[in-house]
């Protein structure tokens, strides 16, 4: 049966939305505006993370291998070639993709730990072979990207707001994404193979193959957020690109909120960043090893007493809420 | 050319010795208590400030604070395993994964709270010292440090081979169910063997102390290191992680010598990338005695 009238999740969504993309028009200063841009960047580059880690489980500590793959590969093709970034993005992206198909064939080949452990070296390999080639992608100095003032066509902007709405659109998209994994085939062939690959692989599931597909679209995406990043600071540099700081904020994100789920990876951006964002200003300036040790303890809560995540903790209290009510019938066949 | 190969060697050998104190450690855990532990590298990060802090007020030598470090975090192991680990035991991977990642986390970030980023280093009287063997310079710092860790890994091969207790590690390693059907209380078994891996960690620490600065990122060199020798050593595998650890500090300090001073974690990296297309299940098959 279907249903007639906006349920009330799309109700929740359009909500949501509104806020989102009104909430910058509210607030001035570019400070609070820049904690927007990274919250959603963070969510981003979690849902990227969360298609692959969280419903096939194959655990990557080494997103920043993609993200600096498309950071690269859209400044090379600005600064060498003229390319604008918003073909260089999508070049970045498919980049990312190819080079996700090689690396998955050898990471592939270790389950579980060894498996993160081989990502993280193929992110590292990937890190000092950029730092060695200074012919070719400035070595370790980096560079800066061009400022061109305001040149919406070179993605480059005089108004934060325009990187806000930008990132917006490409979490809007990584939601879609999983939206419609999570309903295909794939999206239950990936929670098979996440919950016991053999036993995928005994009815029929080539977990070979879906691991290659889900990591090649993951690769993708977390290769937009690197062409996005560069061209939001202006400048590129081996560390940044390809800092071990990013493959674990993705996976701390999507884990903190909720592995596996569509949310996760906004909710516990969410939660992470506010803390974060609370802290400093408590403390003032800012405290070299702060913020990763309040994460590490959240990240160690949430394992030990939560490890389905926090979405859970937020949709159980809303239920709690709502449960005086009566559940329509129509209400739960949406659901 | 023969005495840059040889120095090469050398200098690797020795680095090699102190890459296996880790590494043994890792595959003791993940044999015993089957959980790869991310944060081995802090602990040899946390046994070289006990060793820094030692020798600056009180004057200890930091090879006598191996009798510190050892014991202390041994004790922390035995926490760890009690109050962390345990609880995550039969869980999935996501759980296993990340506790001890959180953790190595937690303490590289704690350690930059309390100690900031500055390098610590301890003046010994033999750091500047060095032996000449024909043309091959031997630092008498780095060769104690070898000599101590071989001794120390031998003395946990006759432990895992001739006590009891030991012999219940390997049981354990091989199949839980079946060691606890003989009756043997496998908490104790993993405490020990967690604590036996951290105390190897911070003898690891106190030998670097006299001639490798502390800092609280110390320890991602040298647990990635590890990492690769356990995978080139097959999983588990004691003896498997002690002759890979060597071989990737030769295969280092080649790199360094003939491919270029930047180039010593690629050569270790391109060797794990190699393992893994080739042989996956490492260079020393399943379990050996």
């Amino acid at each position: 049966m279907k249903a007639k009238r906006p349920s009330p999740r799309w109700l929740w969504l359009g909500a949501l939305a509104a806020i989102a993309v009104v909430l910058p028009l509210l607030v001035s200063s570019a400070f609070t505006i820049d904690i927007f841009i990274r919250v959603l960047l963070f969510s981003f580059i979690g849902i990227a993370w969360n298609l692959m880690g969280g419903y096939a489980k194959q655990l990557s500590l080494g997103h920043a291998a993609y993200f600096g793959l498309g950071a690269y590969t859209s400044t090379i093709l600005l600064i060498r070639f003229g390319v604008s970034p918003w073909t260089g993005i999508l070049a970045g992206g498919v980049v990312a993709a190819l080079a996700s198909l090689p690396i998955g064939a050898l990471c592939f080949r270790l389950r579980g730990p060894y498996f993160a452990i081989a990502t993280i070296a193929t992110a590292h390999v990937l890190m000092l072979l950029f730092l060695k080639f200074r012919d070719f992608a400035w070595g370790a100095e980096g560079t800066t990207i061009p400022n061109l003032g305001n040149a919406p066509l070179m993605m480059q902007f005089d108004s934060k707001l325009a990187y806000y709405y930008i990132v917006l659109v490409l979490l809007a998209i990584g939601l879609a994404i999983t939206y419609r994994i999570e309903r295909s085939w794939m999206g239950y062939y990936l929670v098979a193979v996440g919950e016991d690959e053999d036993a995928a692989e005994a009815i029929g599931v080539n977990a070979l193959r879906i691991k290659r597909n889900i990591y090649m679209i993951s690769a993708f995406l977390t290769a937009l957020a690197g062409t996005f990043y560069v061209q939001y600071i202006y400048f590129i540099d081996p560390n940044t690109a390809f800092s071990f700081n990013v493959s674990v904020e993705a996976a701390l994100v999507s884990i903190v909120g909720g592995i596996g789920t569509l949310w996760g990876p906004v909710v516990g951006t969410v939660l992470l960043e506010a803390s974060s964002a609370l802290l400093q200003s408590w403390l003032g300036s800012s405290h070299g090893g702060v913020q990763l040790t309040i994460y590490s303890l959240i990240l160690i809560a949430v394992i030990l007493w939560r490890p389905s995540g926090l979405l859970g903790v937020l949709t159980d209290v809303y239920a709690r809420i709502v449960q005086a009510r009566p559940v329509k019938k129509e209400a739960l066949l949406d659901g | 050319m023969i005495e840059t190969l040889a120095q090469a060697v050398v200098n690797g050998l020795l680095i090699g010795g102190i890459y296996a104190l880790v590494s043994i450690g890792v595959t003791l855990i993940f044999g015993v208590v089957k959980i790869v532990n991310f944060a081995q590298g802090e602990f040899v990060m946390i046994g070289m400030y006990i060793s820094f802090f030692l020798a600056t007020y009180f004057g200890i030598d930091p090879l006598l604070s191996l009798f510190i470090s050892m014991p202390v975090l041994f004790v922390v192991g035995v926490l760890i395993q009690h109050f962390l680990i345990r609880r995550v035991l039969g869980l999935g991977d996501m759980p296993q994964i990340f506790l001890t990642f959180a953790l190595s986390l937690l303490l590289v970030n704690v350690a930059l709270l309390l100690f900031t980023a500055n390098y610590r280093t301890v003046e010994t009287s033999y750091s500047e010292t060095a032996i000449h063997l024909g043309a091959v310079y031997v630092p008498v710092a780095k060769l104690i440090a070898f000599v101590v860790a071989m001794a120390l890994s031998g003395t946990l091969w006759v432990f895992l081979h001739s006590t009891d207790l030991g012999k219940a590690m390997r049981a354990a390693a091989q199949n839980r169910d079946v060691t606890m059907l003989m009756g043997i209380n496998p908490d104790r078994v993993f405490a020990v063997a967690v604590g036996v891996a951290l105390a190897l960690a911070g003898a690891a620490g106190s030998l670097l102390m006299p001639f490798y600065p502390a800092y609280p990122m110390v320890g991602q060199v040298f647990v990635l290191m590890a990492f690769v020798a356990v995978v080139l050593g097959t999983l588990g595998n004691v003896t498997g992680a002690l002759i890979a650890s060597l071989m990737m500090g030769v295969a280092e300090s080649l790199g360094i010598q003939f491919v270029g001073a930047d180039s010593g974690l690629i050569v270790v990296f391109l060797m794990l990338l190699l393992t893994l297309a080739l042989r996956p299940s490492g260079l020393f098959g399943g379990w050996t005695r």
